[in-house]
C-alpha cells in the first residue's frame, strides 16, 4: 500500500508537483496520466527518493519512508524503472541483471530469478552476452522491466513504459505488468501520456496537469468522464 | 642492443607505475567525474611516511602498511572537504582548484614536518645493487619487482571491477549514479571506496617509484602525476587494461628518448602523444565512446 499525503516537489523556483494526495492498493495498477511536464516523473522520483519533496509524507504500508535514501528504499522493496531507456548500456544483459540483484540483498536465488526472466522474455536469453546498449528499444524495455521486478518488490514504479515502442511490444509489456501485479498483491504505479492505453490496463487513474491532480477515480469512471479521449499531449 | 634493452626494461618498470597511478585517477574519475590534481602529493605522502617511519626503526611491513592507510585516508578526506562540497552546484569546475589546493597543502605540510631536503629511500624490495641478466642486459632486480608488483595489482583491479559485487557497484555508479541508487547500490559508500582504493594505489605507486629513484622529497609526485594523466587519457578513461598498455608504452618511450636523445625531451614527447591521441581518438586507445541514446 502506497500513500502520498500532500506531496509537493519543486526544482528551485519551479513547482513540479503541488499538494498531491494519492493512494495505491496492493494488487492494483494506478496510472498517472498527463502531458509532458505535468509532474508524473517528479512524483515517481519523490516516491523512489531521487528527489526530495518540499513538503508531504510518503507512506509504504504505513511506514514513513520520507527520510530514506534511494538505495534504502530499493532494499525495502520499491523498484523504479526510469523513462528514457535508462540501463547500464555498456554492460551486458546478464551484468545488468547481476547489478540489479546483488545490492538489494534479496533472499531468493539469483539463478532462479534470472531463469524466470529468460522464461518471460526468451529474446533476452539469446542476447544475454550482448551489451544492453545494442538491444532494440523493445528489448531494452523488457530488460528494464526485468531489472525492476527481478527481486519481486512490493511496489513497482514505471515511468512511461510504452514510450516509443511498437504496439505489439506495448501489449506484451503491459501483459507482463498486469501479470506481475496480480501475483501476490503487488502495487504498480505507472505514468503514461496515452490516456486511453493507461485506462485500459490500470484499475484507477490520476490525471495531472501542471503538477496538480485535476481528476481521479477508477478507470471505468474516468473513461466515462471522457478522459481517455481528452487531448493531453 | 644491450643499451636499448636496458632502456626498455627501465621503461617497462616506470611505465607500470604510471599505469598504477593512472588507474587510481581513473577510479575516482569514474565515480565522481572529478580528476584529482592533488594525487601527486598522495604519492609523496605514501613514500615519505614509509621512508621516515623506517628511519625511526619501525618494522618495514608495518611502515608500508601505515603509509598506505594514511594515503587512503588522505584521499577520503580530500573527497569530503575538497570534492563533495563543490559538486553540489551542478556543472561546477571548482574541484580543479580545490584538489590542486589540497596537493599544494600536503606538499607544504610535508616540507614543514619532514623538511624540504630529499630523504634517502631504504631498500624495501631487494637490494639496489642486485641485478639480473636478461638477454644480455643487466637489469636491477628492483626494476623487475616494481614491474611485477604493478602489473599484478592492475590485474587484480581489473578482476575486482569485472567479477566482484563491489566492482559491479563501482561500474554501475560510473555509468549512471541515479540508476545505481535505484538498484540498491549505496552510491556514497561506493564513491568513498573508490577514493580509498585510489589512495592506496597512489601510496603503492609512490613507494615503488621511490624505490627506483632512491630518494623522496616533498615536491615528488607532480612529474609522475602528469605522465600518469597522459597514460590515463591515452589508455582511455574507462579501462584498466588500456591504462596499463598506455602506461607501459609511455614509460618505454620516455626512457628511449631520454637514453638516445635527451631526458629533457621525454615529457615533451609525452604531451605531443597526448595531443595526437585527443585529436585522433578522443576516447583513448581502449576507452569506450560515451554513447548517449536519445
Amino acid at each position: 500500500m502506497l500513500e502520498l499525503r500532500d506531496i509537493s516537489v519543486s526544482y528551485g523556483a519551479i513547482d513540479a508537483v503541488e499538494c498531491v494526495d494519492l493512494s495505491a492498493a496492493p494488487g492494483t495498477i494506478t496510472a498517472l496520466i498527463g502531458a509532458n511536464g505535468a509532474g508524473k516523473s517528479s512524483l515517481l522520483k519523490a516516491v523512489s527518493g531521487l528527489v526530495k519533496p518540499k513538503v508531504g509524507r510518503i507512506l509504504l504500508d504505513g511506514e514513513d519512508i520520507g527520510a530514506l535514501q534511494p538505495h534504502e528504499r530499493a532494499r525495502l522493496g520499491i523498484a523504479h524503472a526510469l523513462e528514457g531507456r535508462r540501463l547500464f548500456h555498456q554492460h551486458t544483459v546478464e551484468e545488468n541483471l547481476v547489478t540489479a540483484w546483488h545490492f538489494r540483498h534479496p533472499s531468493g536465488d539469483f539463478k532462479r530469478a534470472v531463469d524466470q526472466v529468460y522464461a518471460n522474455f526468451p529474446i533476452l536469453a539469446e542476447r544475454r552476452r550482448l551489451k544492453a546498449g545494442t538491444l532494440s528499444g523493445g528489448q531494452q524495455q523488457m530488460l528494464i522491466l526485468s531489472m525492476a521486478t527481478l527481486h519481486e518488490p512490493r511496489l513497482v514504479l514505471l515511468d512511461e513504459p510504452s514510450l516509443g515502442l511498437a504496439p505489439i511490444i506495448v501489449s506484451q509489456i503491459y501483459e507482463f505488468i498486469r501479470g506481475y501485479c496480480a501475483e501476490g498483491g503487488r502495487t504498480v504505479v505507472l505514468s503514461e501520456q496515452m490516456a486511453s492505453l493507461a485506462l485500459k490496463v490500470a484499475d484507477q487513474g490520476y490525471v495531472l496537469r501542471q503538477g496538480e491532480v485535476v481528476q481521479s477515480g477508477d478507470s471505468a469512471q474516468l473513461r466515462g468522464d471522457g478522459v481517455a479521449g481528452a487531448y493531453l499531449g | 642492443m644491450v643499451f636499448f634493452l636496458q632502456m626498455v626494461f627501465a621503461g617497462l618498470s616506470v611505465g607500470a607505475v604510471y599505469a598504477l597511478i593512472a588507474l587510481g585517477l581513473n577510479l575516482t574519475f569514474w565515480t565522481t567525474r572529478v580528476l584529482n590534481f592533488g594525487q601527486g602529493s598522495v604519492l609523496m605522502i605514501g613514500a615519505m611516511l614509509t621512508a621516515v617511519l623506517i628511519a625511526y626503526g619501525v618494522n618495514l611491513l608495518l611502515a608500508v602498511l601505515i603509509a598506505l592507510v594514511a594515503a587512503g585516508l588522505v584521499l577520503v578526506v580530500t573527497e569530503m572537504v575538497a570534492i563533495r562540497p563543490l559538486l553540489k552546484a551542478s556543472g561546477s569546475m571548482g574541484w580543479v582548484v580545490s584538489t590542486l589546493g589540497v596537493g599544494v597543502f600536503l606538499q607544504g605540510l610535508a616540507s614543514l614536518v619532514f623538511g624540504t631536503q630529499a630523504v634517502a629511500f631504504p631498500d624495501v624490495l631487494f637490494s639496489s645493487s642486485a641485478t639480473l641478466q636478461i638477454f644480455g642486459a643487466w637489469v636491477s632486480v628492483q626494476y623487475i619487482a616494481v614491474f611485477v608488483i604493478s602489473v599484478v595489482i592492475v590485474g587484480l583491479m581489473e578482476l575486482f571491477l569485472r567479477r566482484s559485487t563491489w566492482g559491479y557497484g563501482v561500474r554501475a555508479v560510473a555509468h549512471d549514479r541515479e540508476l545505481a541508487s535505484l538498484m540498491g547500490i549505496p552510491v556514497r559508500k561506493v564513491v568513498l571506496l573508490s577514493f580509498v582504493v585510489s589512495g592506496v594505489l597512489a601510496g603503492v605507486a609512490g613507494i615503488l617509484t621511490s624505490q627506483i629513484s632512491g630518494t623522496v622529497d616533498p615536491g615528488f609526485g607532480l612529474h609522475l602525476l602528469i605522465l600518469a594523466f597522459v597514460a590515463a587519457v591515452v589508455g582511455g578513461m574507462g579501462s584498466a587494461v588500456g591504462a596499463l598498455i598506455a602506461g607501459l608504452g609511455l614509460g618505454v618511450l620516455e626512457k628511449l628518448i631520454a637514453g638516445y636523445y635527451s631526458p629533457a625531451a621525454a615529457q615533451t614527447v609525452a604531451f605531443v602523444l597526448l595531443v595526437v591521441v585527443l585529436a585522433v581518438r578522443p576516447q583513448g586507445l581502449l576507452g569506450k565512446k560515451e554513447t548517449v541514446k536519445v
